[in-house]
């Protein structure tokens, strides 16, 4: 008796709310761009009054653009991209949606799919701008890029790189690639030879070896590798042979191999001591913990910064160009893209276009090379401004570093990129604690990702 | 004759009804909070669970009946993340019950220092989570860790497996073995709850009448057996509330082991994977909000279970 | 673990009730030191620069304090803004909980309708739902409604859960029924009850619900994340976050700013305690 109206009443509630969910369901896919208009008025009333203001003839409409971000405080760049902008077009005006960094996929996921009112998308990663490109998020790009004038090939192939089917949907404006940073005070007391821009993996290793010391305390390893993923797995797609997402890794093994010997051999810290310490890379560098430290271009403002202050004590260093396996050419190296892109439902489409190709030209490359950041556009007065900096390295081979010869995403695009990265860090976790062997882990990749492959 | 009697029906339906309106009048104002914020949303998501959908409005729902869940009968990846959650369960809820009473109890007496102690107790649920798992990471930590160096001084073991096997020190949190993994993040999980469940429980103790107690001693009646005669049973719907939210929470863990296990990526292994990860992750890493619903109605179904069973061992328990 | 033998001592033969004090103290503290090790952790962390937070064999008392991390936690966010949004929001939910969860909750437990036992059932069991998976379909709704990016969001969000309910009811289930018939027929209504019994009897479980709802609020994260972008209206748990950024994470700040973060909410607790006192609840019965 109980159960039988238990379930009556469950079936009824389940009515109700499928009756009322199905309006939902006609409402949702409206979503779309002429709707959008629609759900505006709704939205005005949160934002400051100034962008309703009356449009008077001779100057232009004033237009609030949303951008979405994250670390906007902890970040100069964005409000000196904004300023720069503003100060060219007045009537534009900035609100910087911060979506913080840890999440900030998931997060721009929520807000777009529950319609969030913002114009201009940062890209992330290239698995979030898979993922964003798959759900309709980003406003295909290929027909402004050629009407305004905007020419492909001075983003140095990373334009290409993130292009699904000959139409693109975002524009890179920084283009990180990783280095290796090393500390000239610890070579110097080891007596060891500094590093050069053209290395050997074999001979960086080498190098590494020879300058480990220490124990306890004073223990200096030669080279660190960050928790993640890439600073392993990416060293094996440097020959040009494989890539990330191809669904076969056998060819990660030697690089696995390599990398558990050094961090036995006591040449590189242990991963699992990397990871539950959770030490930083920069401390590691800082600390004078670690000689030789393989990282992203990004990691060159923040030392800089930190040498000034006092905390960074590595105050002797350079860069110098990435290892490279045996006859591949020197200079080539990974790269990280961040990008830009416009909400397809955004009401402001023009001005978030304009304000896209404003960051991702050379405007926008000037900004972000006078803070010491890497824009996607890569000229030679870039190198110099940032080689300029004040706190720079001054011998040869650093500023000879920031030259690439070939630049291999750090995960190449494929519409699955986001769920294959999952199955590559869990494999890649699992071998590095000792769970599974290599040769597990491998498997666990391969398997992994085919089946993701196969849908 | 039948008069009478049809009046007093008349006027008992009357105060039936009545008695609902009132009823309903109480109930009401965190109803329709809870109806309108949480319920419906939670509708839809369940409704997702027999649709195909990547999350964007600009992609129509597609209608797929039960394929969300024949498919979740041959997700590996989906049962490891359950079982694990049940291992996690089964570990925190006995013991972080146990810890809570016996602290609530500890506490409820008349100690120097009670407010201080209590405070102290209820310290780490208060404290953020990645601050006070950053610390127990350094603490666990395999090789610099205090605790692995203070077993290593004890036991003599080394701190990584010797080349030919053998024993070695546990790596605990990044150990190979899973029941060690699960081990550690059970303890951490009943160190920071187990304050928050005292509290309930000191709550729950308020409640006893002191005159129950006053009576057994009159009797005679020695501590072990008020305890067990009293204090427990009068604890009992506070036990009841203890162990369901407890439950509950732990069938919903997420947070403890992205702070535990997960690195710079909020990535979670084999041995660490929870089901509300694997919720999350269908959904907003690979994009399949409908898959991902039908997780979270398995989840929903198996706590609903869990609970009638408690709700009825309540009934027998506390009339 | 810290188990029940030991419940007995109070009150027992005075032989045994000096060793078992003495076991009681030595329970205590050694709990005391369990708890408070990460405690002292973050303090003395606060007080170090970011790159020396996570390094070994670590240092308890940081040689050279850096003082100026509590300053900086001030300058470089501003913390103070976040911390009064926290605060008006922990508060308005708090009160908001409170009372609406104890109202539903006497229905629940004291009242006979229709539906009750399916209705409350429905509440607990929702509970299991993660949020995470109907997290879209609200936001949609919320935004919808015009609430995204204000405070009211995060207060209809929090202000009405099922765990108040569930937990308010489990305590006014042990008031015994006959007090309810009692005031009845001296002519009390069913509101007039609520008040005037169940709540002052009920202290320490509004007590606890107080500071759970408190402390909830205070430490969320997700929420605030979703709904308050605009810089003015957020919290302190984002704020937090803000010195973890994408390349680089300033832990000193991040334990400075928990500590700072940790004292209203420890001293409401220490403020509440007082109600954990047994005699309370009985004494009411009595009179």
């Amino acid at each position: 008796m109980k159960a039988k109206k238990l379930i009556s009443l469950a079936l009824g509630a389940l009515m109700c709310v499928g009756a009322f969910t199905a309006c939902g369901d006609s409402a949702a896919p409206t979503a779309t761009p002429p709707a959008a208009a629609t759900t505006e008025p709704a939205s005005n009333a949160t934002e400051p009054p100034a962008a309703t203001v009356e449009p008077t003839p001779d100057a232009p409409e004033p237009v609030q653009l949303s951008w979405a971000v994250w670390d906007y405080d902890t970040t100069p760049y964005y409000k000196a991209l904004t300023d720069a902008y503003s100060a060219i077009h007045p009537e534009v005006t900035f609100n910087p949606v911060d979506l913080g960094s840890q999440d900030y996929q998931n997060m721009l996921t929520t807000q777009l799919s529950g319609g969030a009112d913002l114009d201009v998308i940062t890209v992330k990663d290239i698995p979030g701008y898979a993922n964003l490109v798959n759900q309709g998020f980003l406003e295909p790009l290929a027909g402004y890029i050629s009407s305004a004038g905007i020419d492909p090939a001075a983003y140095g192939g990373t334009l290409e790189q993130i292009t699904v089917d000959g139409e693109v949907y975002a524009i890179p404006f920084r283009s990180d690639h990783w280095v290796i940073f090393y500390n000239k005070a610890l070579f110097d007391a080891a007596g060891v030879p500094y590093p050069t821009n053209d290395m050997t993996i074999a001979q960086y290793d080498e190098l590494a070896a020879q300058v480990t010391s220490g124990d306890g305390e004073s223990k200096v390893y030669g080279e660190h590798f960050h928790t993640w993923r890439s600073t392993r797995q990416l060293w094996a797609v440097l020959d040009g042979q494989n890539t990330i997402v191809q669904g076969a890794y056998e060819f990660m093994k030697p690089t696995y191999e390599r990398i558990l010997k050094l961090m036995d051999d006591g040449v590189a810290m242990d991963y699992a001591t990397v990871k539950t310490t959770g030490l930083h890379y920069s401390a590691a560098f800082y600390n004078q913990q670690a000689a030789m430290l393989n990282m992203g271009s990004w990691f060159i403002p923040t030392q800089i910064d930190k040498v000034a202050t006092g905390e960074s004590l590595a105050t002797e260093w350079g860069i110098v160009k990435y290892p490279h396996p045996e006859g591949v050419a020197a200079g080539t190296t990974l790269g990280t893209i961040t990008s830009a892109g416009v909400n397809p439902a955004s009401s402001k489409r023009e001005a978030a276009l304009d304000f896209v190709k404003f960051i991702s030209g050379a405007e926008g490359a000037l900004v972000l090379a006078g803070l010491g950041q890497f824009p996607a556009v890569k000229t030679d007065e870039v190198a110099d401004t940032i080689a300029s900096i004040d706190g720079f390295p001054t011998d040869d081979n650093s500023k000879e570093a920031l030259k690439t010869t070939k630049v291999y995403l750090e995960m190449p695009l494929d519409k699955n990129s986001a769920a294959i990265e999952t199955v590559l860090n869990e494999a890649d976790d699992a071998i590095m604690t000792g769970s599974i062997t290599v040769d597990e882990g491998i498997e666990q990749m391969n398997t992994g990702v085919q089946e993701i492959l196969a849908q | 004759m039948p008069d009478p009697s049809k009046i007093l029906k008349a006027g008992a339906n009357r105060r039936k009804i009545k008695d609902h309106i009132v009823a309903y009048s109480f109930t009401a104002p965190n109803f329709i909070g809870f109806g309108v914020f949480t319920l419906i949303p939670l509708a839809f998501a369940f409704i997702l669970a027999f649709y195909s959908w990547n999350g964007s409005p600009n992609q129509e729902m597609q209608f797929i009946a039960f394929d969300n869940f024949v498919k979740l009968m041959g997700d590996a990846k989906f049962w490891r993340a359950l079982w694990n959650t049940v291992l996690y369960t089964l570990g925190t809820v006995p013991l972080t019950m146990a810890a809570a009473l016996g602290l609530a109890i500890l506490l409820n007496q008349k100690v120097r220092g009670r407010n201080f102690f209590r405070s102290v107790a209820f310290f780490p649920y208060v404290a953020s989570l990645v601050a006070v798992a950053a610390v127990w990471n350094y603490l666990f930590s395999p090789t610099v860790g205090p605790i692995n160096n203070l077993l290593h001084s004890i036991t003599g073991l080394p701190f990584k497996p010797p080349a030919g096997g053998g024993m070695s020190l546990p790596r605990w949190a990044a150990d190979p073995n899973p029941y060690v993994v699960m081990f550690t993040v059970v303890f951490f999980s009943v160190w920071k709850n187990m304050g928050y469940y005292m509290v309930i429980y000191l709550a729950g103790l308020q409640g006893i009448s002191q005159d129950l107690y006053e009576a057994a001693d009159i009797d005679g009646a020695s501590k072990w057996q008020k305890f067990w005669k009293i204090t427990l049973p009068q604890l009992s719907p506070t036990t009841f509330f203890v162990l369901m939210i407890l439950v509950i929470n732990s069938f919903k863990v997420y947070d403890i082991f992205i702070n535990i296990f997960a690195g710079a990526d909020n990535q979670l292994t084999d041995n660490s994977r929870v089901l509300v990860y694997q919720i999350y992750n269908t959904a907003f890493r690979d994009l399949k909000f409908g898959y991902s619903s039908a997780m979270a109605m398995v989840l929903f179904v198996i706590v609903l279970g869990i609970t009638l069973i408690q709700f009825q061992g309540e009934k027998k328990f506390t009339a | 673990m810290a188990g029940s033998p030991e419940y007995a001592p109070v009150g027992a033969p005075k032989k045994r009730f000096r060793v078992s004090t003495v076991l009681i103290y030595v329970m205590l503290i050694v709990m005391a030191v369990v708890m408070i090790v990460p405690f002292a952790w973050m303090l003395s962390s606060s007080l170090k620069l970011n790159k020396d937070v996570f390094s070994f064999p670590m240092e308890w008392i940081p040689s050279n304090p850096q003082w100026s991390n509590y300053i900086k936690i001030w300058q470089q966010i501003p913390l103070l803004r976040f911390i009064w949004n926290t605060l008006f929001l922990s508060v308005v939910v708090t009160f908001l909980q409170v009372l609406t969860s104890s109202f539903a909750a006497y229905a629940f437990a004291k009242l006979r309708f229709k539906g009750r036992d399916f209705l409350f059932l429905a509440y607990v069991a929702t509970i299991a739902v993660p949020w995470q998976s109907y997290m879209v379909p609200q936001f949609a709704m919320m935004r919808s409604m015009g609430l995204n990016n204000t405070h009211l969001a995060i207060i209809c969000l929090q202000a009405f859960t099922a765990f108040g309910v569930f937990m308010m009811r489990q305590f006014f289930r042990s008031v015994p029924d006959e007090l309810c018939e009692a005031a009845r027929i001296d002519g009390l209504s069913e509101y007039g009850i609520w008040a005037r019994i169940m709540v002052p009897l009920s202290k320490p479980a509004m007590v606890t619900l107080v500071i759970f709802t408190f402390v909830t609020t205070w430490n969320d994260f997700l929420g605030p994340m979703i709904y308050l972008t605009d810089k003015n209206l957020k919290t302190v748990q984002i704020g937090l976050r803000m010195f973890i950024s994408q390349y680089s994470a300033e832990y000193g700040l991040i334990m400075a700013a928990s500590v700072v973060a940790l004292i209203p909410v420890l001293a409401l607790f220490l403020a509440l305690q007082r109600y954990f006192v047994q005699g309370i609840a009985t004494s009411g019965i009595k009179g």
